[in-house]
């Protein structure tokens, strides 16, 4: 590498994770800078190939977040992604509740909280608002890299050094190819973590520094989505959310259904369903079809051609789940910090609170060129000033009250949810694997689009010869899971279908992985290992 | 040594998006692809990486694109090239192959002016081809402007050093696939042209080399900048246009033919088979094309068809186009003349003319026996001008694919690669107004859609078609031909790459070359019953056929060990259109048929009568394989 620069390995500031917290977080950072005419590099590397590949939700975001991040931004007649996104304000906004596979009962607003209402919020993909914001800091000179994953946390003395990127170019065995290239180091003052849901580093500083001491484990939900393309003159109409509780799931399952109206007559239809659910042969992608088998859904929907699928898991443990968010030389930031709401089911605008919230701690660490825990805790404060954990703080017991209505589930769950602010102290939670039981929903198989299908509208591709980044228990061991649970339940919770149980033993498929780790948190007997496999493998969201 | 590496973005037709599709229209919006560095192109910068360890100098990625290709000069950056070239301007856009070779020749030489200070010691790398357009036709076509070699197919490099040699002279040799096998050959001038196949993996970028790839500035060049005649580029500078894009999906209304006597299915086999992989044959019937009244026809000359031969055989090929030629030269009422290069031979001349040539052009010089595309395209080319024909057919073989750009960029006319379909008709759009000219159809984007396209601006009119697709005549040793013998002038000079050896052994084959593939799923249940019926059932349906049969498999049945990944047929394994696709205990996933579905005839044969494989095959067997197949061998062999 002769005209290569040395030192090009070392950062000031590096953020691991195209995602809108650290988005957000870099775009602030350099905003200061820019005002301040220092010159700092901000690095963002993403293990997708491209700017929002491996990103998903809802999505619905509030304008007031966007104001905060970039003040004026609707006034750009010029930019495509400003003017969709305003055409895409929300003015219809419905929650039903499915008694059944045909019947559905609108509940009347008055009952609805007003934080569960959507009205004036706007419904878009994440994965165009990533694409816009990459372009937006980019402009701002924050050097993005793609294809890069970080696979380790380098903590030397004490101190977060940087991350070191996972190797390329080896083959099943774990030998060198000839294109090999040995992950390499890259050093910074602070490395923001903002790998999202589950993110393995974040995991790892938090277990390091003792940051969760005292807290209930996180838990954890999982969610399933489509994009529809619908015809032009289809009945769900635009500038439309619903959102449904009910069929098709059990009482005792914790989860909610939904469809958002977005650009081009397109439509995300979704299913996220708490991961402590007890059936051992829920299949979450399958549930969807059933979801949309539902009669109202299904009128909805007519017509509609499924252009794309995705899947992702999030937190939902709540106030009593988000550890110690600094140590020294690292901030945890977005869903890898646990900072979702699992009454309202939102974390984007969380998100990029905190991105901004910790952009604004580390400008005053450069400022004082001290980059300790001490210093770094800023970000916190400014965290708990703000709206996030005041919201968290305001509803810390709701998820909990869920895991303690045994069968009755939402029925007891609901109503009891409204005095959860009363609940003195703190519930605990269990972690989401302990919930599974040799219960069966017995479902028949139906629905428009199996498993298989839904992986190749993922778009998802993995190189055929790399190691396998994902490990369950040996074959031997899995007759255990079948006497417990009467099945083998990461062939059937995995939206991907990546694990399969053939003539007595596994077969894996990691090509198919869409990367939620759903197989890690549920694996009952906690025996898959998931790994962040080759810098530019995965999905290929374009609209989730 | 420097080289210069020709970098092309290209739509990512490996990942198509589900919505990018149009069923209605039935074309792919080209809009909602992604943009990626074209697959080849990656390789032959890791090509031109490899040569620079043994003998250094610099390298400079050129690209002609649209501003946001310079991504693709990025990458090569980050993965070792020096200086990113990207030649950008408005005027060059909607160019075909040639206004595509003029500029970028154009920017080759301000580099070795401007870059290289002059130092002709460079060589030239590029992919084979893109996988967008797919004709291979580019990198030929900027040598045959620079006047320079060209090497296509390479494989690999080898470089001795003659220490004896007080010049400390370093022989450079490069081996490529040839139509007989594998060649070993080394370039006597430089600079020249090298075009990469399937080398190696592409190489992976690093973290710190990215980042500087990032920081570097790129060089920007318009067209005025490398002093481009404007009447060569762009749509002005281009000799031909795409008139109608189609779907290939048309075709794709199947209808499962169950059948369960296995007598029955296999003359129904050898029937489909004959009729199915000829498509030509049915169109023939059709083709009728009658002269305008008061109009005559805008070009005028014979049908020529540039032949191949081994030593004293014609290849099958060449009788095809001959084939196709009699069907155009009878609606155009002129003559078929066949082109032969290499030793004077009649016997050769009286079999094209026993398949259909009214006149055999020989050009006859033993230095002409083996292919050089320098001194083969010179010929050809004065043959053009003193005969003047109006069509010139090539196979789209090795030879052909870059003998034929070469003699189109000299002659300043049309070509189109790799055509499917060939038919005279009318054309009249806005001031065009065609009287009996060649329409061409072709597969572009990796066979996702089918465009027909004309010639335009040109003296002659040139295609290379597609092996396999014409039928050729029955052959008529009672034929009479006229035979006329030219005999070139050459300089040892025109020879600027010494063979240095040629083996015969086929290069190693690869599953889309197959014209039969039998492929098995995880069905096949055990690697014993993956083996026992597979390739045996792969060896009767070849000789049954009289074709190359080999066998493939599902990924599930390589995950599961019977058989390594090279076989791999789908999504994540290769792309294959056989004449033939025998799916045996294949469940048909999606993942799958994205791989196998363009196959002419697809047969199933699987014990789940509601097996997806079935909504795509054209026949069908239900059943247990471990019957079944052997069964089928056996009425087979008989």
């Amino acid at each position: 590498m002769d005209k290569s620069k040395n030192g090009l390995n070392k950062v000031d500031v590096l953020f691991i994770g195209a995602g809108p917290a650290n988005l957000a977080g870099a775009i602030k950072l350099k905003q200061l800078l820019h005002q301040k005419g220092l010159d700092q590099s901000v690095v963002v590397i993403e293990k997708a190939e491209k700017i929002g590949h491996h990103h998903l939700s809802g999505a619905i975001i509030e304008g007031d977040i966007l104001d905060e991040l970039l003040p004026g931004w609707q006034n750009n007649q010029e930019d495509k992604f400003t003017q969709q996104l305003l055409a895409g304000r929300i003015i219809k906004d419905d929650f039903y509740f499915l008694t059944g596979s045909n019947t559905a009962f609108r509940i009347p607003d008055f009952l609805i909280p007003p934080s569960f209402q959507n009205k004036n919020a706007y419904a878009l993909s994440i994965s165009e608002l990533m694409n816009w914001l990459a372009g937006i800091a980019t402009k701002l000179g924050i050097e993005i890299y793609t294809g890069f994953a970080a696979k380790e946390i380098i903590i030397e003395k004490g101190r977060v050094k940087g991350i070191k990127l996972g190797d390329k170019g080896l083959d099943k065995e774990r030998q060198p190819l000839s294109n090999y290239a040995p992950g390499e180091t890259i050093e910074a003052k602070v490395t923001v973590l903002g790998e999202g849901s589950a993110g393995q580093l974040a995991e790892k500083v938090v277990k390091q520094f003792n940051l969760n001491h005292g807290i209930n484990p996180q838990i954890y939900a999982m969610g399933v989505k489509e994009i529809i393309k619908l015809p032009e003159n289809n009945t769900f109409g635009r500038n439309r959310v619903i959102h449904t509780l009910g069929f098709p799931l059990q009482p005792d399952v914790y989860g909610a259904g939904s469809i958002y109206s977005m650009r081009d007559n397109l439509v995300a239809v979704a299913l996220v369903v708490s991961l402590d659910w007890r059936y051992a042969d829920l299949n979450p992608q399958h549930e969807l079809q059933i979801f949309k088998s539902h009669r109202m859904i299904k009128d909805f929907l007519k017509d509609g051609e499924v252009v794309a699928y995705g899947a992702k898991t999030f937190p939902e443990g709540g106030f009593y789940s988000v550890p110690q968010l600094v140590a020294d030389g690292a901030i945890i930031v977005g869903d890898a910090a646990g900072l979702t709401n699992a009454m309202k089911r939102k974390g984007l605008r969380y998100a990029i609170k905190s991105g901004i919230s910790a952009g604004e701690a580390i400008y005053q660490a450069i400022e004082k060129q001290d980059f300790t825990a001490r210093s770094l805790k800023r970000y916190q404060d400014i965290l708990g000033e703000s709206f996030v954990m005041k919201e968290l703080n305001a509803s810390r017991n709701y998820r909990q009250i869920f895991s303690r209505t045994g069968r009755l589930g939402n029925y007891l769950g609901i109503p009891l949810s409204f005095f959860q602010s009363w609940v003195p102290g703190k519930l605990d939670t269990k972690p989401s694997y302990e919930g599974m039981r040799k219960a069966h929903l017995k479902r028949q198989l139906i629905g428009d689009i199996d498993r298989l299908t839904a992986v190749s509208l993922s778009g998802t591709t993995h190189r055929e010869d790399e190691p396998s980044h994902v490990a369950t228990c040996e074959s031997s061991q899995a007759g255990e899971c079948f006497r417990d649970f009467g099945c083998y339940p990461c062939t059937l919770f995995c939206p991907a279908e990546v694990y399969k149980f053939e003539d007595g033993k596994f077969v894996l498929s990691p090509s198919n992985c869409l990367h939620c780790q759903t197989c890690r948190l549920k694996c009952p007997r906690q025996l898959i290992r998931w790994e962040v496999p080759e810098g530019g493998d995965g999905p290929r969201y374009r609209v989730m | 040594m420097n080289y210069i590496v020709l970098m092309k973005q290209v739509p990512d037709i490996k990942n198509i998006p589900e919505d990018a599709w149009d069923w209605d229209k039935g074309i792919l919006k080209r809009g909602l692809l992604d943009n990626v560095c074209n697959e080849l192109d990656k390789q032959a910068i890791a090509f031109a990486v490899a040569m620079r360890q043994e003998m250094p100098g610099q390298i400079v990625a050129l690209s002609m694109g649209p501003p946001f290709a310079d991504a693709v000069l990025r990458y090569a950056l980050s993965v070792g090239a020096d200086t990113g070239v990207l030649l950008t301007d408005r005027k060059l856009g909607g160019a075909d192959t040639a206004a595509t070779a003029y500029p970028l020749a154009a920017a080759i030489r301000k580099i070795e002016k401007d870059i290289f200070k002059g130092d002709r010691n460079y060589i030239i790398l590029s992919g084979m081809q893109s996988v967008d357009g797919d004709t291979a036709q580019v990198p030929p076509q900027v040598a045959e402007e620079l006047q320079i070699a060209h090497i296509a197919y390479a494989t690999s490099f080898s470089i001795s050093r003659n220490n004896n040699d007080n010049n400390n002279n370093t022989h450079l040799y490069i081996k490529r696939i040839s139509r007989q096998g594998t060649q070993t050959v080394s370039p006597v001038t430089y600079p020249f042209m090298i075009t990469i196949t399937n080398w190696t993996r592409h190489p992976n970028a690093t973290f710190e080399r990215t980042r500087w790839a990032n920081s570097q500035r790129l060089i920007r060049w318009s067209a005025a900048d490398v002093n481009g005649d404007e009447s060569r580029i762009g749509l002005a500078g281009s000799r031909t246009t795409v008139f109608k894009i189609f779907s290939p999906r048309d075709v794709r209304t199947r209808r499962c033919i169950f059948e369960s006597d296995l007598a029955k299915m296999a003359g129904l086999l050898r029937d489909t088979y004959q009729s199915k992989s000829r498509p030509s044959v049915q169109e023939t019937a059709k083709a009728s094309y009658q002269l305008p009244k008061g109009k005559s026809p805008t070009y005028t000359g014979e049908v020529w068809v540039i032949s191949e031969h081994d030593k004293d055989e014609i290849h099958q090929a060449s009788f095809e186009l001959l084939g196709k030629a009699q069907e155009l030269a009878s609606q155009v009422g002129t003559k078929v003349g066949a082109v032969i290069i290499g030793q004077d031979d009649p016997k050769l001349a009286s079999r094209l003319i026993s398949y259909g040539a009214d006149k055999v052009y020989m050009i006859t010089d033993d230095r002409l026996c083996d292919f050089h595309p320098v001194p083969y395209s010179r010929v050809v080319c004065e043959l053009l001008d003193k005969y003047k024909p109006q069509i010139v057919l090539f196979s789209a073989t090795p030879l052909g694919r870059e003998l034929a750009p070469r003699v189109a960029y000299r002659a300043n006319s049309g070509l189109t690669a790799d055509c499917t379909a060939l038919d005279i008709i009318d054309f009249k759009r806005g001031t065009q107004d065609y009287t009996a000219i060649l329409k061409q159809t072709r597969p572009a984007l990796g066979g996702n859609i089918m465009a027909s396209i004309i010639t335009q601006n040109s003296k002659v009119q040139m295609s290379t078609v597609r092996p396999g697709v014409m039928q050729a005549m029955k052959p008529d040793e009672k034929r009479i031909g006229e035979v006329i013998k030219y005999e070139p002038k050459l300089n040892e000079s025109d020879f600027a790459v010494k063979i240095i050896s040629s083996e015969e052994i086929p290069a190693a084959s690869e599953l889309k070359d197959a014209a039969i593939l039998v492929a098995g799923g995880g069905g096949c249940k055990t690697k014993e019953g993956f083996e026992n019926c597979i390739p045996a059932l792969a060896d009767a349906l070849g000789r049954f056929l009289g074709e190359k049969a080999m066998v493939g498999a599902s990924r599930v049945a390589v995950e599961k060990g019977f058989i390594d990944r090279g076989h791999q047929v789908g999504q994540t394994g290769q792309t294959v259109k056989p004449k033939l696709y025998v799916a045996v205990g294949i469940s048909g996933a999606v993942q799958h048929l994205s791989g196998m579905q363009n196959s002419d005839i697809i047969l199933a044969i699987n014990k789940d009568p509601n097996a997806n494989i079935f909504k795509i095959a054209d026949l069908g067997m239900v059943g247990n394989f471990e019957e079944l197949v052997p069964k089928l061998i056996k009425v087979l062999n008989s």
